[in-house]
C-alpha cells in the first residue's frame, strides 16, 4: 500500500513516533487513517481480552485495541494524551490501537532501519519488523499486519 | 465488434429463458398435447439461439438451434412427446445452463461442444419424423441439411404478404401512372447484425437515389427503433432497373440477402385482396414479433394453422403485457446498498436531533419547542417512510430460488427411482434480495434431503399404507418481522434411536449421556458437521455436508432453521429468516449502564416481577407466570458485566420467544423502543458466541450493542 505522501525520495518512509510504556514506537505512516482523542469505548462481551470494545467513529463502528494487553504491559491507564490511532489496513477493516502518547512523525532511511530477526520466545518482539534510529533515540517499528493476528495464529 | 456491454442483458435474459424453458417442459411433460406449451418453448429456444449467435457464443447457438429443429417437428404434429425426449431436453438445458456459467466467469461459452446431446437430439428428430437414424453419418453433416432447407425457406417474398392503406394504394396507383416502375423488395439482414436499424436506414438511403419509397413494411418508425426481426420489406416506385437497385442495396454491409421483383398495381391489390383473409394473421404476427419463424406461415398443415392461431394469441398478450415491463428499472444492488446506508445515515441523524430535542426544551421558549417537536415528528415519518420504500425496493420474491426445484425434485425422483410429487406456496413471499440471493442453497439442500434421506421406496410406502408418490411441501408464508419458509415431507421421520447410536458410534457422546438427551438434542446431531446418516454415499447426499451448512448458511443470515419429526409420518424442517437486515425496531436496555438493544420481534412481553417470585427447577431459575415456567437469564452475568452491589426487590424481567420457547431476561432499565441502524462489529472482534449480533449508534453519539437473543435459547 504505497502511499505517495509516506514514500519519501530513496525509499524513505515516514513514521507516526508513539509512547507506549516506557518504549517509542513507529507506525508507518501510510497505514493510519486518523488520530483521535481518548473517548467512551463500550465494553463488548465475550471479545478477545485486548479489545477493550468499540467507538463510534463519525458513525462507523471501530474496534478497539488494547496494544498493551495484546503485548502483556500492564494495564492502560487513561490521561490527556492517551490517543486512539486509527489504522486502515486494505481488506481487514479500519481498527483503533490505544497508545499512551503521540510524539511526533519522523522520516527514516533505509540505513537508519535494522531489520530483527523473528524471536519465537520473546512474544514482544513478535510485532515489531525493526528497529529505527533517529538521533540518538532507538524506535520500535511495528508490523501491523501482526498486530491483527489472532494470538493463536502467530 | 465488440458485444461485452450486452453480456449482462444477455446473461439476464438467457437465464429467463432457461427457466421459462424448464417450466414449459416440465409442464409438457404432464401434458404433451398443449400447443401453447409448444409454441413457447419454440419461441423461447429461438430467442436463445438468436442471443447466442449475436454474442458469437457458436457451440451455444448449435445446440439450441437443434433443440428448436426438434421443436419444429412437434410443433408440426411430425413428433411426438416422450419422456425420453423430455430427459434429452433437459440435458441440453442443463448444457446451455453450463456455456452460461462459462460466459459468467470468462465472457467466453467454454469448449465443450456436446456433441452427444446433439447426436441424441438429432437421433430423436430422425426417429420421431419417421427415418431410421443414421448413425454412421457423422453429426456436423446431419446438422447441415436442415440448415440449408432452411436456407431455401428462409429468403421468402415476404413483400407480398404486405397489406396496403387506402393512401399507399393511392400512391402506388400514381406512381404506376407516371410511368415510373414498381418494385417489391425484401432485404435480410444478417443474424448477427447489432445495428439492425442503422443498416436499414442505409439500404433505404441507397434506393432513395433511384426513387421513392412508398410503403415500408413495418413501419419506417418500427425498423427506426429496432422492433423488426432480421429483414423488412418495401415497395419502391423508380425508373432504374431491379438489378441496380438490389446492387446499391447489398453493397451496404452485414445484408444477407434481398429478394425483389417488378410488380404492377393491378396484381398487387388484386392479390392483396385475394389472400387477404388468410394472410392477415400471419403479416400482423411478422409485424409483432421478430421471434417468428419465416418459413412457419408458408406451411399449409392443419397443425400450423391451429400453431399460428395460438402464436397470434400469444403475440397478442405479449402485446398487451408490454407496458408493464416497460415501467421497470435494473438497478444494480450496490447502488441500493448505497441508499440504504445513506437512510440508515438519515435515522441516525433523526435521531440525534431527537434526542437534543427532549434535552434542549429548558433552553427555548414554549412555542418554539412546540414547532421544533413537530417538526422532529414530521421528520421522523419521512424518515420511517423512506426506509420501508428502500426496503420494499429491495424486496424480491422468493420465487426466484425456488422455481428451479420443481425440476430439480424431477431429477431426483428418476435417479432415486422413487415416485414424488413437490408442492409449493408462497413463492410470491418477498425478502430482502441479499437474503434471497443465499437461501437458495439451503433449501435445496433441505429439499434433496427430504427426497433421499425423508421419503421411503414405494414397497415400503404400501406397507405403511401411504401413496405411493411421496409428497413434499416447501410453505413461504410471513410471520410478523420474519419469513418462515417450511420443507415438510411425508416420509420416514428421523430415526433418533438410529441417531443416538451413530452418535455413540462415533464417540461423540457415551451411551449414559444418550440415554438422558432429549430428542431435540439428537436430532441437533445432525446438524452437526460430516455427520451423516446416509447408509451409502450417492450422487444426492450422504457426504455429511448438508444440514451443517444449512444450518451455518441461514445462522449467516440471521435466521435459524428447526426440526419437528414423527418416526414414520414424516419431518418439517422450519427455517426462519429475518425480514430485512439493516433497520430494526428494537427496545433498548441498561444492564450496569451499559446500552444494549434486543429486537423488538422476538419479545413476548415485558414483565416486573418481585425477587421472591424466582424459584428453582434443576438448580436454574425460572418463573412461573400465566401457566408457563420460563426460564430466567440474568443479562449482567451472561455478559460479565461487574456484579451488583445489592440485589434488587423488583426486577424487570423481558420475555423473549424463539419459535415455541421461551425465556426471561433480566435487566436493570428500560430505556424505550427505536428504530436502530445495525452495524457489523467488523472482522476484528472474535465474535464466538454470537450473543452480540452487532453495534447500533445512538442519537447522542453513543454505541449500544445489540443482542441476539435467538443464540440464548
Amino acid at each position: 500500500m504505497a502511499n505517495n505522501i509516506s514514500v519519501v525520495e530513496d525509499g524513505k518512509k515516514q513514521f507516526i513516533v508513539v509512547k507506549i510504556g516506557s518504549e517509542q514506537y513507529g507506525i508507518d505512516i501510510s497505514y493510519v487513517d486518523n488520530i483521535v482523542r481518548m473517548q467512551k469505548i463500550t465494553r463488548v462481551p465475550k471479545a478477545q481480552p485486548y479489545f477493550k470494545g468499540i467507538i463510534n467513529l463519525r458513525g462507523e463502528i471501530v474496534p478497539v485495541m488494547s496494544i498493551r494487553t495484546k503485548m502483556d504491559l500492564e494495564p492502560d491507564v487513561f490521561t490527556d494524551v492517551t490517543r486512539i490511532i486509527i489504522l486502515k489496513l486494505e481488506e481487514h477493516g479500519v481498527l483503533g490501537i490505544l497508545v499512551d502518547e503521540v510524539k511526533e512523525v519522523v522520516t527514516l532511511s533505509p540505513d537508519e532501519i535494522d531489520k530483527v530477526a523473528y524471536d519465537a520466545k520473546n512474544s514482544k518482539s513478535n510485532f515489531i519488523n525493526g528497529v529505527g534510529k533517529h538521533g540518538e533515540e532507538l524506535i520500535s517499528l511495528f508490523d501491523t499486519n501482526s498486530i491483527i493476528d489472532e494470538p493463536e495464529n502467530v | 465488434m465488440d458485444v461485452s456491454q450486452y453480456l449482462e442483458i444477455f446473461i439476464d435474459e438467457t437465464n429467463g429463458h432457461l427457466q421459462n424453458l424448464s417450466d414449459c417442459i416440465m409442464s409438457l411433460e404432464k401434458d404433451p398435447e398443449n400447443m401453447d406449451t409448444i409454441n413457447e418453448i419454440f419461441r423461447a429456444a429461438h430467442s436463445l439461439k438468436g442471443m447466442a449467435g449475436t454474442m458469437g457464443f457458436k457451440r451455444m447457438q448449435r445446440l439450441t438451434h437443434d433443440m428448436e429443429n426438434v421443436f419444429q417437428e412437434v410443433r408440426s404434429g411430425n413428433m411426438n412427446v416422450t419422456s425420453g425426449l423430455v430427459d434429452v431436453l433437459f440435458q441440453c438445458l442443463d448444457a446451455i445452463d453450463t456455456y452460461l456459467e462459462n460466459v459468467k466467469e470468462s465472457s467466453e461459452e467454454g469448449t465443450d461442444d456436446n456433441e452427444a446431446i446433439i447426436q441424441e437430439l438429432n437421433d430423436i428428430l430422425a426417429a420421431g419424423t419417421g427415418n431410421a437414424p443414421k448413425k454412421e453419418i457423422k453429426t456436423v453433416e446431419k446438422e447441415e441439411s436442415p440448415k440449408e432447407s432452411s436456407d431455401q425457406n428462409r429468403f421468402q417474398k415476404k413483400y407480398l404478404d404486405i397489406e396496403f392503406s387506402e393512401k399507399e394504394k393511392e400512391e402506388l396507383r400514381k406512381s404506376e401512372e407516371k410511368g415510373m416502375k414498381l418494385y417489391g423488395l425484401t432485404v435480410y439482414i444478417q443474424e448477427d447484425c447489432l445495428l439492425k436499424a442503422a443498416r436499414s436506414f442505409l439500404v433505404f438511403k441507397a434506393v432513395e437515389d433511384y426513387g421513392n419509397i412508398i410503403v415500408y413494411n413495418p413501419s419506417s418508425q418500427d425498423i427506426e427503433d429496432e422492433k423488426f426481426g432480421f429483414d423488412f420489406s418495401f415497395y419502391l416506385a423508380s425508373d432504374a432497373e431491379l438489378d441496380k437497385i438490389i446492387e446499391v442495396s447489398k453493397a451496404v454491409s452485414e445484408i444477407e440477402e434481398i429478394v425483389g421483383e417488378k410488380v404492377n398495381y393491378r396484381e398487387l391489390t388484386d392479390a392483396a385482396a385475394k389472400k387477404e383473409e388468410e394472410e392477415a394473421a400471419a403479416a400482423k404476427e411478422a409485424e409483432k414479433k421478430q421471434e417468428e419463424v419465416p418459413s412457419v406461415p408458408a406451411q399449409a398443415a392443419p397443425a400450423a394453422a391451429q400453431a399460428k392461431q395460438t402464436q397470434a394469441q400469444t403475440a397478442k398478450k405479449q402485446n398487451s403485457g408490454k407496458p408493464v415491463t416497460n415501467r421497470t428499472v435494473r438497478v444494480d444492488i450496490e447502488k441500493l446498498d448505497a441508499l440504504m446506508n445513506q437512510v440508515s445515515e438519515l435515522i441516525i441523524a433523526k435521531n440525534s436531533l431527537v434526542s437534543i430535542g427532549s434535552t434542549a426544551d429548558g433552553g427555548m421558549g414554549g412555542a418554539n419547542s412546540q414547532a421544533f417537536h413537530e417538526q422532529i415528528e414530521y421528520l421522523e415519518r419521512i424518515t420511517t417512510g423512506l426506509h420501508e420504500s428502500v426496503m420494499k425496493v429491495r424486496m424480491v420474491p422468493i420465487e426466484s430460488v425456488v422455481q428451479k426445484f420443481p425440476r430439480m425434485i424431477r431429477d431426483l425422483s428418476k435417479k432415486l427411482d422413487k415416485k414424488m410429487e413437490l408442492y409449493m406456496t408462497g413463492e410470491d413471499t418477498e425478502l430482502d434480495r441479499t437474503v434471497v440471493d443465499q437461501i437458495g442453497d439451503p433449501l435445496q439442500h433441505l429439499l434433496r434431503n427430504s427426497a433421499d434421506h425423508g421419503l421411503e421406496n414405494a414397497e415400503l410406502r404400501r406397507k405403511r399404507g401411504k401413496p405411493e408418490t411421496g409428497s413434499i411441501h416447501l410453505n413461504a408464508f410471513q410471520e410478523g418481522n420474519n419469513v418462515i419458509i417450511e420443507v415438510s415431507d411425508d416420509g420416514n421421520g428421523i430415526d433418533t434411536e438410529s441417531v443416538k447410536g451413530k452418535a455413540i458410534e462415533r464417540g461423540l457422546i457415551t451411551p449414559e449421556q444418550g440415554a438422558a438427551l432429549s430428542q431435540k438434542e439428537i436430532i441437533d446431531f445432525l446438524f452437526m458437521p460430516s455427520f451423516s446418516m446416509a447408509k451409502q454415499i450417492s450422487d444426492v447426499s450422504g457426504r455429511g455436508v448438508g444440514l451443517d451448512v444449512v444450518k451455518s448458511n441461514i445462522e449467516a443470515l440471521g435466521g435459524d432453521v428447526e426440526v419437528k419429526s414423527v418416526l414414520g409420518e414424516g419431518s418439517k424442517f422450519t427455517v426462519r429468516l429475518p425480514l430485512t437486515l439493516a433497520i430494526i425496531q428494537a427496545l433498548m436496555v441498561e444492564v450496569r449502564q451499559e446500552k444494549y438493544a434486543i429486537s423488538l420481534g422476538s419479545i413476548e412481553t415485558i414483565e416486573e416481577i418481585m425477587a421472591d417470585e424466582i424459584k428453582y427447577v434443576q438448580a436454574k431459575e425460572v418463573i412461573h407466570i400465566r401457566g408457563m415456567v420460563i426460564p430466567l437469564i440474568r443479562l449482567d452475568q451472561l455478559l460479565d458485566c461487574e456484579p451488583a452491589d445489592e440485589e434488587r426487590e423488583s426486577l424487570t424481567v423481558i420475555i423473549v420467544r424463539k419459535g415455541d420457547k421461551y425465556a426471561g431476561l433480566i435487566v436493570d432499565e428500560l430505556n424505550g423502543q427505536q428504530e436502530i441502524v445495525i452495524k457489523s462489529l467488523g472482522k476484528y472482534i472474535n465474535n464466538s458466541t454470537k450473543i452480540i449480533s452487532g453495534a447500533t449508534v445512538l442519537g447522542d453519539g453513543e454505541v449500544a450493542l445489540i443482542l441476539d437473543v435467538n443464540t440464548l435459547f
